[in-house]
Order: structure tokens, then sequence, then C-alpha cells
């Protein structure tokens, strides 16, 4: 163990390791050191488990007011045969010299049978030898003394008389080194510093948590080939809905569940050709008049797919692997487990290996990748893709399913109009669903509260 | 997505020699989710394209293919009959144009099967019928009218005793007093007159798409049922007829035709059509290599009829499947037959490298710069509130973006500034140990007459000492180490900045941005006790090179 020490400690440590179970005041002795600093020393070494502090309670003994007068005067009793040593005396000499002490010298004088008195005066009887106490106050003086470092016998008597001595029930602390104390090297620490004692609070600056976990899913998608395009949070119906094969009265295009923006309006949408083969696909297989002023109404872009779509219906490429990443909003109203705002990621395939199998083979590789291995797919429905599946993920902790990316290959009806040519896997889904899951999170919002605690409190993933 | 809440017990009694078991496992694979299940009650999750799931005779059906106890596609055998007709009026031509009729006799009716009914109704008023808008439907008890009927119109002064009531009522009451009138109403326009169903003894059956007269109302007494369907679309018309005739005949009723005609309207035909796929188009979406029985078999199986030409498959769907455009659809039914759950996962490698976009790449260099410097990010809602933007920081909401009808208060304007945000997320951390210093970067929105989105990055920081030099020393940093860049900044006025603390942020004479100390004011009101200083400025065209998207 290589530790280092205050001089306090070591100089406590030192005097301890000569002298065993000592007490605070013998080590200010030892030690040299000022009351204050043996104590703040004690308690160092008590917290590292390195002293061991005891407590005795134990009996002292001081002089009262009246054991100092007699210490200085006498007791009243030696007092008086000291008055009567040269011969009898008269009371009324007696009373004047010994004053308030007269009465209670005279009643032991006559009860030890060490004086006789006549009518008028006091003579000694049997001279006493020794006078019980007088050896108790001559070893207290101004002092306190232990209990038991005075004799028993000489003590009773003062023990008995009004306000001779003082009994204290005092603590005695004594201190000891413990067993690992005593294997401590005091080498040369000077200048060192406790390393181990406890330090002030200080917080990581960081990203955002979610952001983490959006920066891992990007890099992901980029290994497995696909190349990022950004677009706008705000588009017209037509890329977001028209293009995709969403009906003009479908409700998903209602105000209940898109949010449309106030007075605005896209001034262009698609190309002339684009917007002609939007319009017919939508005639031939919904049966209504499709409708522009419909198309052009601004909306905050329900899925990142307006993007992709029409990065496909500009480029027409023969092989690519695309994906956009961003937020996307739903006119729902906030609760636990849905946001109005969130991040979605969608990653397109165009080209060879374009069969479902080939789908559900990235779908499952992905997972793979931020750590899902138990995974099964199921069928659902899009209006865009043809044949749609959703993946369902197992989640040990919650110890159940959960669905997380849809998938599925473009329909030839959101295609065909728009001269895209080949066949194209579309999957993705929300981030923050996976984020919870990582973080072990009950409540989506928290994502965008902001909270610091929960900032600077959260591990990395 | 609509949910139908049905027995596990009467559906399994429904498709036959299965257990409950084989049943809950099969349900997802026809792309239904169980949302929730209370003992023997389970809520169904189905898709909007697939409202012959909207009843448990509907789910059946699916599950008998899926778990093979009965394949191939379900032929409507419709009976054809003299006896009963309708006549269409000129008069319904500018009001709701067509309708159309089937009858379906001796079925069994308990309460469950009405509730069945009821569901089915609904969903098809929502969905196809968009609110009931393009087509509605009225089931009635086809033993209390007399045919043959006629659609015509009336004026609302016409009364007569509706579905639930007991008694006569004009149109007008009806329209203002009752609850579907006062949903639907609307729909019948300003015009005096409105359509009616009339039965030969000139008693009210329907006023579509309102509601049924009470006469007609089917009890588990009715044995034999009267369907109309009125729209303002005839194949639409047709088409939810063919929903209600299937699952009419799924539910063991016998169906007989009833005649159409007059002004534009005639009798629905009910047809299968055939779509032509080539099994190589199959094979070769799926990326499985099925030969053409097997081919066929998943078709029946997710009971539709085919059968081949060569290699090409010629499939038969009935009328109800509206869900069926062309041949990808058909691709869809062959591997929902084949079973999902037999379909492996492939991963082929990328012909492609991938790679980040520069913007992404920039702005994450970004990042690391700030948090270098102490900065801690946060993330917020692009959608946000006019108090925060606005009404907090004093700031001006001239060129705002509102959207319509949202459900939160908290989400009604798109944001024109990221400090703001980071202002409303100081104000809740007051209990939080300072410094608090945060970032962010994000698009922010501008109306002039188009959207004009930018990403902007902002800054903040909050503790006792905090002032000015702090806050441009980080910035100044930031932009050198993050871009090369070396700004100034001049004595400038902002309403969110104290007057004498707030500059222009400058690169190359160009304006980009402000910075400077908190308005004592604006901190008081989000009751933060200390100095708060902070920077927001545009990166789009200066410094990320980008023309828009």
């Amino acid at each position: 163990m290589s530790q280092v020490f205050h001089e306090i400690e070591k100089k406590i440590i030192a005097s301890l390791r000569d002298s065993q179970k000592q007490t605070p005041e013998s080590l200010e002795i030892s030690t040299h050191l000022s009351p204050d600093q043996v104590r703040r020393g004690i308690e160092w070494l008590r917290l590292k488990d390195l002293a061991i502090v005891t407590e005795s309670r134990s009996s002292v003994i001081s002089l009262g007011r009246n054991g100092i007068e007699s210490l200085q005067k006498g007791l009243p009793e030696r007092r008086l045969v000291d008055l009567l040593r040269d011969g009898p005396k008269k009371l009324s000499v007696l009373q004047k010299e010994l004053g308030s002490v007269f009465g209670p010298a005279m009643g032991l004088a006559r009860a030890n049978d060490w004086i006789q008195a006549s009518s008028d005066a006091v003579s000694i009887k049997n001279m006493p030898s020794k006078l019980l106490g007088e050896y108790t106050l001559k070893l207290v003086g101004d002092k306190k003394i232990p209990r038991t470092q005075i004799d028993a016998g000489d003590l009773a008597g003062l023990l008995r008389r009004p306000d001779f001595v003082i009994e204290d029930i005092v603590k005695t602390r004594h201190i000891s080194l413990s067993d690992s104390a005593k294997s401590i090297q005091l080498s040369d620490s000077d200048g060192q510093i406790d390393v181990e004692s406890d330090v002030p609070e200080v917080f990581v600056a960081r990203t955002h948590p979610l952001k983490d976990i959006i920066n891992e899913i990007r890099e992901i998608f980029i290994t497995l080939g696909f190349s990022e395009i950004l677009g706008n949070m705000t588009q017209s119906s037509f890329w977001n809905f028209d293009a995709l094969f969403t009906p003009q009265d479908h409700p998903a295009r209602e105000l209940q569940d898109t949010f449309y923006l106030d007075k605005i309006n896209a001034k262009k949408t698609g190309t002339a050709a684009q917007i002609r083969g939007v319009s017919e696909s939508h005639k031939k297989n919904w049966h209504y008049l499709w409708d522009i002023n419909e198309a052009r109404r601004m909306v905050l872009r329900t899925h990142t797919t307006c993007i992709t779509i029409k990065h496909l219906a500009d480029n027409n490429p023969d092989e690519a692997r695309i994906f956009s990443l961003g937020r996307v909003f739903r006119n729902e109203k906030q609760s636990y487990k849905h946001l109005a705002e969130f991040t979605q990621v969608e990653g397109v395939i165009v080209g060879k290996d374009t069969s479902l199998r080939n789908l559900m083979g990235i779908q499952r590789e992905f997972y793979r990748r931020i750590g899902i291995t138990k995974i099964k797919f199921w069928p659902t429905f899009f209006p865009y893709t043809e044949p749609s599946l959703q993946t369902m993920v197992y989640n040990d902790k919650l110890g159940k399913w959960i669905e997380l990316f849809g998938m599925g290959i473009f329909r030839p009806e959101v295609t065909k109009p728009l001269g895209i040519t080949r066949p194209v896997l579309a999957w993705g889904g929300g981030i923050e669903r996976i984020a919870m899951l990582r973080y072990g999170m009950n409540d989506v919002r928290e994502f965008y509260d902001n909270n610091l605690s929960w900032l600077r409190g959260t591990k990395c993933q | 997505m609509p949910v139908v809440e049905i027995s596990l017990l009467r559906l399994q009694r429904l498709v036959g020699g299965v257990t409950k078991k084989q049943i809950s496992d099969s349900l997802p694979f026809l792309g239904l989710d169980i949302e929730s299940q209370n003992g023997d009650l389970v809520r169904i999750e189905y898709s909007p394209n697939r409202p012959d799931y909207s009843t448990d005779f509907g789910i059946a059906l699916g599950l008998q293919g899926l778990l093979g106890t009965k394949t191939g596609a379900l032929r409507l055998c419709v009976r054809k009959s003299t006896r009963y007709s309708i006549s269409a009026k000129s008069g319904v031509s500018g009001i709701r144009p067509f309708v159309s009729g089937i009858v379906a006799k001796n079925g069994r009716i308990d309460e469950k099967t009405i509730q069945q009914l009821i569901a089915m109704q609904e969903d098809l008023h929502f969905g196809m019928g968009r609110k009931r808008t393009k087509s509605s439907i009225g089931i009635h008890d086809l033993d209390k009218i007399s045919f043959p009927l006629i659609y015509t119109t009336t004026n609302r002064d016409h009364k007569f005793t509706p579905l639930h009531h007991t008694n006569e009522m004009s149109i007008s009451e009806i329209l203002s007093e009752t609850d579907v009138g006062q949903d639907y109403g609307p729909l019948l326009g300003q015009s005096s007159q409105v359509p009616i169903i009339l039965d030969d003894n000139a008693s009210t059956v329907s006023l579509p798409p309102i509601i049924n007269a009470a006469v007609t109302t089917v009890t588990t007494k009715t044995k034999n049922l009267f369907v109309e369907v009125t729209g303002i679309n005839k194949k639409d018309t047709q088409d939810m007829l063919a929903v209600v005739a299937t699952i009419l005949q799924s539910a063991g009723f016998a169906l007989e035709s009833v005649r159409i005609h007059g002004a534009k309207n005639s009798s629905p035909r009910l047809d299968t059509r055939n779509i032509a796929v080539s099994s190589m188009l199959i094979n070769q979406t799926l990326g499985l290599n099925l030969g053409v029985s097997k081919i066929i078999s998943s078709l029946r199986r997710a009971r539709l009829d085919a059968s081949s030409r060569g290699q090409k498959i010629v499939c038969t769907i009935p009328a109800y499947r509206l869900d069926i455009f062309g041949s990808m659809d058909i691709v869809e039914e062959v591997a929902l037959g084949y079973g999902i759950w037999n379909i492996s996962p492939e991963l082929s490698p990328s012909q492609t490298m991938g790679e980040a976009n520069p913007v992404s790449q920039k702005l994450r260099s970004l990042d690391k710069v700030m948090t270098g410097l102490g900065f801690l990010e946060a993330l917020n809602s692009s959608l946000t509130s006019k108090r925060i933007l606005y009404e907090m920081t004093r700031r001006d909401p001239k060129n705002h973006i509102s959207v319509l009808d949202s459900k939160s208060q908290e989400h009604t304007v798109l944001r024109d500034s990221i400090l703001a945000g980071l202002l409303e997320n100081l104000s809740r951390n007051i209990h939080e140990s300072y410094p608090q210093r945060l970032f962010e970067t994000g698009t922010v929105f501008e109306a002039d007459g188009m959207v004009h989105e930018q990403i902007n990055f902002a800054g903040i920081s909050a503790h006792k000492d905090a002032n000015f030099t702090e806050i441009k020393s980080v910035l100044q940093s930031a932009l050198k180490i993050g871009f090369g860049i070396n700004i100034t900044t001049k004595t400038g006025t902002s309403p969110i900045f104290e007057r004498g603390h707030c500059a222009s942020i400058r690169l190359d004479d160009a304006l980009i941005g402000t910075i400077g100390k908190i308005d004592s004011e604006i901190i008081a009101n989000y009751k933060i006790r200390v100095p708060v200083v902070g920077f927001e400025m545009s990166l789009s065209e200066s410094l990320l090179g980008l023309n828009g998207f």
C-alpha cells in the first residue's frame, strides 16, 4: 500500500509506535503538536482505519471551595488543635480565630475525643497524630486527580464534608494503531497529496445522447454502402403524399394527422412529366380527379420517404444505396410514447439484389450492428410499398416483441409514373424508439426536455 | 389504424378445426396486430386497405386460407331475383347519384353478429366511404319493406321515424337534433332537396347518408336483410357493396340480386377480375425459386384463385379485394400465402461505397469543437410555441410560420431561432449546478412567400461570472477551429440582448448573426438568477456551402 500522509499523521503514527494507547493529551506532549492538530490527525487516521480510538469513563477529584481554603489555611480541626497546642484557650478566643469553621472544627474534635472543654476554656485531651483528608488535599492541590490514585480512606472523610472535593466523570480517548497501520511505510512523501480523498463533481461537456445514437445509425448506413442525402422538412403534399400513391382524400392527409403550413403553398412541385405521371396513376387506380392545388399544399414532412422518392425521380439511378435521416412530424398528442416531432432514418436500394429476401437480409444485418439479434418479420401495409413488412425485435428487458422498422418494395404505381425504371427497396423507421431501448427509457419526451441532470448523467452507449 | 374487437371462441368456430393458439400465432401473418387481449376478447388492428378484416367473418376467411382449412377464393353466389328492384330518379344526380343493393336471406342473427355488422358498417363509412362522403351503407330488415323501391329526392319537411327514435321527425329536425344529423348533414349541402329511399307504400326506408328509418331496424328476430349502398361514384358504391356481400355470405346468408335502374344507374356486377403475372417476376421479387404449382397453392392460401399458362400465373381476384391493383399485389399475396416465416433473410454484399453528407460531416465536427469548449449539446423541437419564440424573448414574430390545427399548444410555430429554445432550457434547469453551457445546431424556418430553411448554430452560457468576453471568445475559437474563419463583432441591438452588451457577428462584413448578454428582463421573466450570454448565427450559405436543398 503506497499512501501519502500528512506531517501531522506521520508524527502521530510515530509516537504511537513508541507507545500504544495514548490519550490526545499525551500525544500533544510526545509530538509537540497543538491540541487541534492532534485532534485532526487522529480523525484522519481513524477515517482511513489506521487508528483505533476507544473511550473510557473515569472519575476525577478536584478541590471545592472549602477544600481550597483548607489547603491554604489547614483543615478546620487542624487549625483548632494548632491553636490549642500551646495550652488551653478561651472559647471566645477560639471563636474569633476560627470564624465560620469554629463549629465544624469543635464538633469533629469533640467527636474524636481530641479536646476537653470546661466552662470557659478548651484544652487538648488527646493530640491526634494525623488528620484524615490532609494527604488528599495536598495530593490534589489545584489539579484533577483520578480517584483511583487517591487513598480511599483518606478521601472518604472529605467526600462527606460539604464542598471540600468535587468528583467528575470524564471521558478519556485512547488512541492506538490498527494492525494495518503497523506495517505502513513512513518513507519520504514530502510534497505529495492525499489522492484518495473525495473531490467535487465536475460535468462533462458532450453531444446529446440521442445524437450519439443518430450518429451511430448514420455510421451503420454508411458502412452498409449507403450515401446520405438531405432535404427540407417542409414539403409539398406532392412529394409527401401524391408521389407516394396516397390518394388526395386519404385519411392520413387530414389536418388531424398531418401538420399543414398556414397560408403557404408550393409554387413548384415536380416536373411537368412527374406531375402528369402521378396525376394519371391516381386517376387510373383511385378513380378520382386529381387536383394539383391539393398537391401544392405545404406540409411538415410525415416521413423522410419524400426526400428519397424525389431523389430517385430526379436521378433515376441504375444502381444506388442512399439514405435520408432527419426530423419528421405527426399531428399527435404528445405522450410517453408519441412525439409530434421525431427522427427518422430511411434507406433505399436500387439495382441488383433487390429481392424481398435481400431487404430482410439488410434489416437483419442492421439490427445485428445495433446489438439486436432476435428479430422476425410480419406483413404490414404502407400505401407506397408492396410487398410490405415490419420488423419485430425481442427486447429481453421488457420481455416482449417490439415493432421497429418498416420496409417494402416501392409499388410500380409509385415508381413508373415518376420514370423510375428499377425496383427499389425501402426501409426505415423512428430512431427514438431504438434510443429508448438502448438507454432503458420509458418516456420518449425526455430526449427533448434537455434536463441537465439527465444530459450530464446519462452513460454513453 | 382501425381496430376490431372479436371473440376468439367465435373466431375459432368460424374458422373450424383449429386451436386458439394456431389462431393467435397466425393473425400477425395476415398483417393483423393483436393490440390487446382481455380473456376471450381480443382487439385486432388491421390495415385500412383491408375493410374485409373489419369483422370476424372476414378474418376467419383469411385464417382458413393461412391455416389450410379452406383455400381458394370465396366466390359470391348471388341468386338472380326479379322480386327486388330500385329505381333511381333523375333528381338524385346532382346530390348523390348512385345506389346499389343486395338481399341476404336466412341468416342467423345474434347479438354478436349485429355487433360485427355495425362495426363493419362504421369502418366502411370511415375508410372506404371517407366519412360517408364517397359512399355509405344502410342495412335493413327485408321483411319490413315492400318492393320495388325508389331512390329519389324529397324536401326537408318530409317526415319519418328515424332509427333509435319513436316519433316522426322532419328531415330538418333530424339534421339539427340528432348526432348523426349534425355530423353528416353538411354532406347534403344547402339544397332544399335531399336523397331518400322510399318503398312501394311510400314509407321511408332510408335518408342516405344520414340515417335509416326505425321501421327497418335489424334485431335478433330479423331473418332476412336488405342492404343499400349510395354514393357519389358508381364504382365506389359497387365496391362497397362487394365487401358487404362477401361478409354476409361468409356469415351464412344466401344472397339474392337487386335490380338497379334509372338515371345512369345499373345493377351491380360483383365480378371477379384476372391479373396475369409471370412466375419469374414473383420469384425475382421475393428472392425465391417457387414452382408454378407452389405459387398457385400459395395464392389459394391467400384466398385467391389462380391457374397457370406456361410460366404465367393467371390470378382471379374476387370483387371485395379492392387492395389489389396490379402484379406487385399478386407477388405480395404469394408471399403471404407461402408464409412470411418461411422466407429467410439473405444479405447481399454492397456494390456501392457509402458516405455521409458533407453538411452532416461539418455539423459533426462543429459538435466536437463545441464539446471541446465545454458546451453540452441540447436538442429542441423545430415545431415549438409562440411563447418560447416571441413572448418570453420579445422577438418579432413577423415572418413566423404556423401550422394548422395542432393538437398541442407547445407545437404550433416553426422555430426561427435556436437561442430562444436554449433560454427556455436554462429556465427549466435553474436548480442544477452552474456553470450551464449549451449549444445546438439545427434547422430554422422563415416565410418569405414560401418557406426558407437554413441551419443555425447557437450557444449559451449561464453562470455568475458570464460576460460578453467569454461568449465571444468561445464563438471566435469555434469558428476558427471548426471552419477556419475569423469573425468580427460590431455594436448592434437586438430585442433579446441587453443594450451595450450586444453585437452583430460579421464575416467579411456580411451579417451572419448576433451575440451578447441576454437582456436582464428576459432573464428575470425566466426566473434565472445568473447572467446569461449567448449567440446565434446562420451556417447555411456562408459556411456549409449549400445552395438550398
